[in-house]
């Protein structure tokens, strides 16, 4: 017996003295690696990029909400808030959260590789940011963005003023633009890992101008800027590469019917994994004013932003109480005009995060202000902008022209005694379904397009809101540093003052 | 089993052969040694080693038959010493007995199997025999403590089949740490899983250490006190018992919600055939239309009036089956303990099944100086309960029956498939489906397995010596299968109906404990002198593996396996592995039996904290101060039997979890796609300098024990101060993280507990005893960091559970209305709808301030009433149920104003800014619907609740048959009882739901539930108890 009590305790002693180092040597994760390659970061914080914008209650979402795109059906409860102009801490918090927490977090990494080896990363990475940071400064004025993105080395970050990270981003462009040119020749180049451009460096670039000139688009309104506009212009001009020569999209390789896979708009607002028609489908449809509006300008793009059900076109006024009256069940999902065909395209359609069209909006509109003095005229730029929103619904180039020929005000560009109305209403139909936030922010600025209706029932303002709330967790994380809460009706940002 | 019940039989005929022998009686009279006290009636005389026995009459005479070859009587009283008295060749035997300190001289079982005398013990601890745990015979033993410990909260999180019981001793003292009770099993850490596995008959006691002073030897372990489990040995002298305790309880909904049955099926005042809501017009007993046309034209009518209990209808009555056949006995130098336990159990749930089965072999036997025990049970149980993620939008199935509108006639859709009208396509119900349905086409199946056990070996090398080396494991393993069937829908009949996906996920998990202790203990007497000192080591190795599949869109309808999926299945596989060692002695020094002075002290090394900063030290120190042994004055007093006080402190750190140390990245779940792989950087961010929290307990008790112990009153105050917490932070968003990891802070804790437990009524034939626990808690966060002052545990963005300075934690926030420096609400004056402030604001804490648990058992001719009853208050909880109510039109609330445009009560208007003049005439719009379901719901204060309740939580009646009545037969015990649980609950009237005590995680983010859970339940049944 004493043996066996010498084994058991020869047993832990030694037990216990093999302790050395090695034997607390077990706190390397097994399942999750903490170091990776660039090729392995880019491509989520694209797919975050294409799914924050996209998804149902993305950025885009809102937009068509602000904007009367989109309604609602019968027997659903589903955008009560945004009928409401409920614009509260809770209201779209992904907008801040999900932008910083999850997308912005991605390029950081690739933002902070200093081996030139990376620099055609990194300059990605910077496009990227300015691409997210103007869509926070858009909606929520100032941000953090000086000491964002900080991770444990600065959990509550300052804000900067609006209009300074504006220009910041004018300088992050410019300079991811010249990392791009003087790469070494060793510089990794993306491939099949850059879901936007495929590792085109020269089509970063020109995205990199484009989003320059929606920068300076923004300001075009504000007095004063005018100066700052035209010598930011001429940079683009010396640059020399030009602009986007097709929509953006992100597309990582979304295959239809796989979970996660495919593409986010399809996924949460058409058909989710399984081909199912997903409730948010049902649950969402057109707009009585903006049927009326496409179909009393012959607009042929009514048949592809929205779904043509056997019935006719029908949409639902934002904000309905009561839907069956006088007709029950009129505005049943299989009665009224769910997203079209020319937005669902298929599972495996990119996720545009920029149109063509807008691109050239934006070059009319500064054209037609005389900031932008070279060039195609700002009637071929607002006619190229056109045509491209029909391009990109799957409709010709001639029925484009068909289109804008007829005169009509607002269609028809010498028939148009508001050029900059014009161009604005046009962009609203042009975002709509895809990029929609943009013509929110268009409205802010501009006030334009003109006449679209308030919700029924349910608000008492006088006007939609021009900006977001801060999220509620950013008073409870970072309550020293969030600014007082700005008025979401008249506080415009500062590009609309 | 029939092999079982043969082996049974043979030891019965074995043991009843014993009863053959020759017999004698003895008679006598029992006195008290204290001078006038005369005759003690009620003293309970038996036979050592058997159960032959009697008690004293109201003079104190007895009178026994025994067996001829019987040697000795065993005079037993409470408060008493108990006496054996040597009766060979006497028949007359009286017996004087002395007044014992109970309370002193009783052993309790502390840290790591230590014995101790409760007069050294240098802290607070309470135990609890088995008699008082399992009296309602409880499935589980966790939710079998409520109300029976001071300072011990137990929630209960569901009543679902196989419930979850949350154990915290003294409230919580971490952010994001845990918070649970260590559970420790015949000296060896375990799980609370393993204490929930348990069969609870096979429970000798629990010894309670409440806080940290007094687990301090369990190093980073020892935070939250400990549960210290001794299962049933058996005692030596004993001869061969076996035994058979058979329970069966009927379970059933306590109660249910409370709903408004004036409104029915509709949306905004018009009625709607196919609505989940109850916006209707007003119930006018009319035959109406429910559900959809058929193609033919026909469809279902009812009449448009509320079905009383139409949701209750669909619950069942539960059945618990619980039996234990026990053997247990000793033979010279072994001891043995051996069980099988089955209990079965269908839910209130339709369908939802539960079956586990526990077997406990716990064996000892002493070879010259060394005892070598075993102590070891295996556990395997099977259940079978309705899936969580039922239809389109993945709901729970209480949230199928809370849509169903009040004039449904719910019962009568039970028959799903065939009923034309309970089918999925023509059921009334356009948005959530048949609840019935929900329960046959989701389920969830799963099968555990647990082996929990140690071998150990005590050796008594010499008379001062003691070495005691253990091995114990605690591993479990378990596979579930969870599923769900493809719905689609015919769009004519339901238009708005989601398709439902399929899927199957089959799951694995494996954990594995593995502690050795090895302990040395020597004994020394110096004159006055007393020292006990415990030198030891210990190791700890845990190691976890999880692996899931998941398929989706099944090929095969009702063809639940991963290779019938479409696309890619969806794979997770996870391991960790830790591992800690630590040194640890433990001195006490004493002085003429009535001074103790304790000192220890614990050094661990962990993996898993970076190198360098690895290792801790655990110093404690406490005193023992036995008044009545001290003064003489004081000694060998009736008033006061006992009177000691206890002060200590002790420092503990609570540990990290694995592999915390260090951001990493993870393969983002959409990707690969193709040859694109994708990771993701984890959301939470890591402070470089993280390191262990620090915990430091003091702890001042009180023991008297008073009348000769017939009241003893327990009291102890202690503070607790946590420090460099290790918490999950909410950073900004803006800094690119999710949460951060960091050592934040500090948190103050104090409170206080009194237990008073007594003998009422003491007599031969009818004894009362009543016990009386009270225990008050309050932690507050005293600092975050700088530029924060709260921390979210968890949160909707418009509720959650928070960490606050200056605050007691946890703290429920939640949307609040805008309200005048009088409270009034502030409307706005164009819609009357009230304006909400932009933050959250508090609302309460969501532990109680005050528990309350009454025990009594009163006891009269062979009958015991035994109750416990508890009471909690001073707390709020978040009622998940009241607010989804709201949306359904089925609250109270919601008629209050008759479903009209109306002016907010004690409201008013903002006339400039800080002017506010009282609201008479701004009806709010919308009355009829909208200003319900989308602004009197947005605001989340309105499901703050009080959290106060009262409960009778177990009530037995059991009678056990006198021993006269068995004298020539084999059986020696036979107890026939009447159980109830959850008799009665007592609910503020603002409490409409459930169970406050109903959480739906099981983490400090306490204070939130409501539909996740089924209603409560009560049960009632029968037990019996037979030994031969």
């Amino acid at each position: 017996m004493k043996s066996i009590i010498k084994f058991a305790i020869v047993l832990m002693v030694t037990g216990l003295l093999a302790s050395c180092e090695g034997y607390l040597d077990v706190n390397t994760d097994p399942n999750n690696p903490t170091s990776v390659t660039p090729d392995l970061v880019l491509p989520v914080g694209q797919y975050y990029t294409a799914q924050y914008h996209s998804q149902d209650r993305g950025l885009s979402h809102l937009g068509n909400m602000m904007m009367v795109n989109w309604s609602q059906s019968d027997g659903f409860s589903w955008y009560t808030d945004e009928f409401k102009y409920n614009v509260t801490s809770n209201f779209y918090t992904g907008v801040f959260n999900n932008t910083y927490a999850n997308t912005l977090k991605q390029y950081q990494i690739l933002f902070k590789l200093e081996d030139p080896k990376f620099s055609n990363y990194k300059a990605i990475a910077m496009i990227m940011k300015a691409f997210h940071f103007q869509q926070l400064v858009d909606c929520y004025g100032d941000v953090p963005y000086t000491e964002a993105l900080g991770r444990s080395l600065e959990a509550t970050p300052v804000y900067d003023d609006a209009q300074a990270i504006y220009e910041d981003l004018m300088v992050q462009l410019t300079a991811a633009i010249d990392l791009i040119k003087a790469a070494p020749a060793m510089a990794l180049v993306p491939g099949a890992d850059d879901a936007m451009f495929g590792g085109n460096m020269t089509d970063w670039i020109r995205f990199a101008n484009t989003l320059k000139v929606r920068i300076l688009t923004r300001q075009s309104s504000m007095s004063g800027r005018g100066t700052y506009i035209t010598a930011e212009l001429a940079k683009i001009a010396t640059e020399g590469h030009g602009y986007i020569t097709a929509d953006v999209g992100v597309n990582p390789g979304y295959i239809a019917l796989n979970t996660g896979k495919q593409n986010p708009m399809w996924n949460s607002l058409g058909w989710d994994e399984s081909g199912t028609k997903t409730m948010n489908y049902n649950a969402t449809c057109a707009t009585a004013y903006v049927l009326n509006y496409l179909s009393s300008t012959n607009d042929p793009r009514i048949d592809r932003l929205y779904e043509k059900p056997g019935t006719g076109h029908l949409g639902v006024p934002q904000g309905l109480l009561d839907y069956d009256t006088p007709v029950a069940d009129q505005y049943m999902p299989d009665k009224v005009s769910n997203i079209g065909p020319g937005i669902l395209k298929a599972a495996n359609m990119d996720a545009t995060i920029f149109t063509l069209a807008e691109a050239y909006f934006n070059l009319a509109e500064l054209r037609d202000k005389g900031l932008l003095t070279t060039g195609a005229t700002a009637q071929s730029l607002y006619e190229s902008g056109i045509t491209a929103s029909f391009t990109f619904l799957g409709l010709t180039a001639a029925q484009a022209t068909t289109y804008y020929s007829q005169s009509r005000d607002l269609v028809n560009w010498g028939n148009s005694p508001n050029k900059l109305k014009a161009i604005i209403t046009q962009k609203w139909i042009a975002t709509n379904g895809v990029t929609a936030e943009q013509s929110w922010f268009d409205y802010s600025r501009t006030g334009y397009p003109s006449g679209i209706p308030l919700p029924l029932n349910y608000n008492a303002t006088a006007d939609r809101p021009v900006r977001l709330f801060y999220p509620s967790n950013e008073y409870s994380s970072n309550g020293e540093n969030v600014p007082a809460q700005p008025n979401a009706f008249t506080e415009k940002i500062f590009w609309g003052k | 089993m029939k092999k079982l019940f043969l082996f049974f039989v043979l030891f019965v005929l074995a043991g009843a052969s014993t009863l053959w022998a020759q017999t004698k009686v003895i008679t006598g009279t029992v006195t008290s040694a204290v001078e006038g006290e005369g005759a003690i009636p009620g003293v309970s005389v038996f036979v050592k080693g058997t159960t032959i026995a009697t008690s004293s009459d109201v003079n104190g005479r007895y009178s026994l038959t025994v067996p001829e070859d019987a040697t000795t009587l065993v005079f037993s009283f409470i408060g008493m010493k108990q006496q054996e008295v040597n009766i060979a060749g006497r028949s007359v035997v009286n017996c004087v007995m002395e007044s014992d300190v109970v309370g002193l001289s009783e052993v309790v079982v502390t840290a790591l199997g230590i014995k101790r005398e409760k007069r050294e013990i240098t802290y607070q601890t309470q135990k609890v025999d088995n008699a008082e745990l399992a009296a309602a015979q409880p499935t589980r033993a966790g939710s079998a403590l409520a109300g029976k410990v001071a300072g011990l909260q137990i929630n209960v999180q569901d009543n679902s089949v196989n419930p979850t019981t949350q154990i915290i001793l003294r409230g919580l003292r971490s952010i994001s740490s845990d918070n649970q009770a260590l559970v420790v099993i015949d000296g060896v850490i375990a799980s609370l899983g393993a204490f929930d596995d348990l069969n609870p008959n096979d429970i000798a006691d629990l010894s309670i250490l409440k806080g940290a002073t007094a687990a301090a030897l369990y190093g980073s372990n020892a935070a939250n006190g400990a549960i210290v489990v001794t299962t049933k040995k058996g005692q030596a002298g004993e001869k061969i018992t076996v035994g058979i305790n058979a329970s069966y309880t009927a379970e059933q909904v306590a109660y249910m919600p409370r709903f408004q049955s004036k409104y029915g099926t509709g949306w905004e005042g018009a009625y709607d055939a196919v609505e989940n809501t109850n916006w209707g017009p007003r119930f006018d007993g009319t035959l109406r239309q429910i559900g959809p046309t058929w193609p033919d034209g026909t469809y279902q009518a009812v009449p448009y009036a509320p079905v009383k209990d139409n949701l209750l209808a669909f619950f069942n009555t539960g059945n618990n089956f619980n039996n234990t056949v026990y053997l247990s006995g000793s033979h010279e130098s072994s001891k043995f303990y051996v069980s099988v336990g089955d209990q079965r159990a269908t839910g209130i749930v339709p369908d939802d099944s539960y079956q586990r089965n526990t077997v406990r072999v716990n064996a000892s036997k002493k070879v010259g100086k060394v005892e070598l025990s075993l102590n070891s049970s295996f556990f395997k149980d099977e259940t079978d309960v309705v899936g969580g993620t039922i239809g389109s939008q993945d709901r729970p199935l209480y949230w199928f029956l809370l849509n169903t509108s009040a004039n449904i006639p719910l019962e009568r859709y039970s028959d799903w498939r065939n009923d034309l009208y309970a089918t999925p396509d023509g059921y009334y119900n356009a948005y959530y489906q048949n609840p019935y349905w929900a329960v046959g086409t989701n389920r969830n199946n799963s099968k555990s397995n647990r082996l929990n056990g140690n071998v150990q070996a005590s050796w008594d090398p010499l008379s001062w010596l003691n070495v005691t080396a253990r091995i114990g494991t605690n591993t479990y393993w378990t596979s579930g299968k969870n599923w769900r069937a493809a719905q689609t829908y015919d769009p004519d009949l339901q238009p708005s109906a989601g398709a439902v996906s399929s899927f199957v996920e089959d799951s694995e998990s494996q954990s594995s404990e593995v502690i050795e202790d090895l302990l040395v203990t020597g004994s020394f007497e110096f004159g006055n002198f007393s020292l006990k000192a415990i030198l030891g080591g210990s190791n700890y190795n845990y190691i976890y593996r999880y692996s899931q599949i998941r398929a989706d869109n099944l090929s095969i309808p009702d063809f639940y396996d991963i290779s019938n999926g479409t696309g890619t299945p969806t794979v997770t596989a996870d391991a960790s592995q830790e591992v800690n060692f630590g040194f640890f002695g433990d001195f006490t020094l004493g002085y003429g039996d009535f001074l103790y002075f304790n000192f220890s002290g614990r050094n661990d090394w962990t993996s898993t904290l970076a190198k360098g900063n690895n290792n801790y030290f655990y110093p404690g120190f406490g005193v023992s101060f036995v008044l009545t042994d001290a003064i003489d004055a004081l000694k060998n007093n009736d008033i006061l039997s006992y009177a000691k006080l206890t002060a200590s402190n002790s420092t503990v750190y609570n540990d990290l979890s694995p592999y915390r140390i260090n951001e990493s990245y993870s393969k983002h779940g959409s990707f690969p796609f193709g040859a694109v792989n994708g990771f993701v950087l984890s959301g939470t961010s890591v402070d470089a300098n993280i390191k262990k929290e620090k915990l430091n307990t003091t702890e001042f008790g009180a023991n008297l024990g008073l009348f000769r112990s017939r009241i003893m009153i327990d009291f102890s105050y202690f503070m607790t101060t946590t420090s460099d917490l290790i918490t999950f932070t909410t950073p900004s968003r803006a800094s690119g993280s999710t949460s951060f990891l960091t050592n934040i802070g500090s948190l103050k804790g104090n409170g206080y507990e009194l237990s008073l437990s007594g003998s009422i009524i003491r007599g031969k034939n009818l004894s009362w005893d009543a016990s009386l626990n009270y225990s008050s808690e309050t932690t507050v966060v005293k600092e975050i960091y700088e530029g924060l002052d709260e921390v979210a545990v968890t949160s909707s963005g418009s509720y959650g559970i928070y960490a606050i300075v200056d605050m007691p934690y946890p703290q429920l926030k939640a949307n609040t209305y805008v309200r005048d420096p009088q409270g009034r609400v502030v409307v706005d004056p164009a819609t009357g709808w009230p304006l909400q402030n932009a933050a959250l604001e508090s609302m309460g804490r969501t532990t109680p301030k005050h528990i309350i648990g009454l025990n009594t058992s009163l006891k009269a001719f062979g009958f015991a009433l035994s109750t416990t009853i508890d009471y909690r208050t001073g707390h709020v909880f978040y009622s998940q149920g009241q607010d989804t109510m709201e949306f359904t039109g089925r609250s109270m609330e919601s008629v209050s104003a008759n479903r009209q445009d109306f002016v907010v009560p004690n409201s008013v208007i903002e006339t400039s800014p800080g002017v506010y003049v009282e609201n008479t005439n701004i009806p709010v719009q919308n009355g009829r619907q909208s200003y319900w379901t989308d602004t009197y719901n947005d605001v989340k204060e309105n499901y703050v609740i009080d959290a106060t309740a009262f409960k009778i939580r177990e009530l037995a009646l059991t009678y056990t048959l006198p021993s006269t009545l068995m004298k020539n037969t084999p059986l020696q015990k036979v107890s026939v009882g009447l159980i109830a649980r959850n008799l009665y609950t007592l609910l503020p009237a603002e409490n409409a739901f459930s169970d406050p005590e109903f959480n739906n995680s099981n983490s400090n983010a306490i204070g939130v539930g409501g539909y996740f859970q089924m209603p409560p339940t009560r049960s009632f049944g029968v037990n019996l108890n037979i030994e031969f």
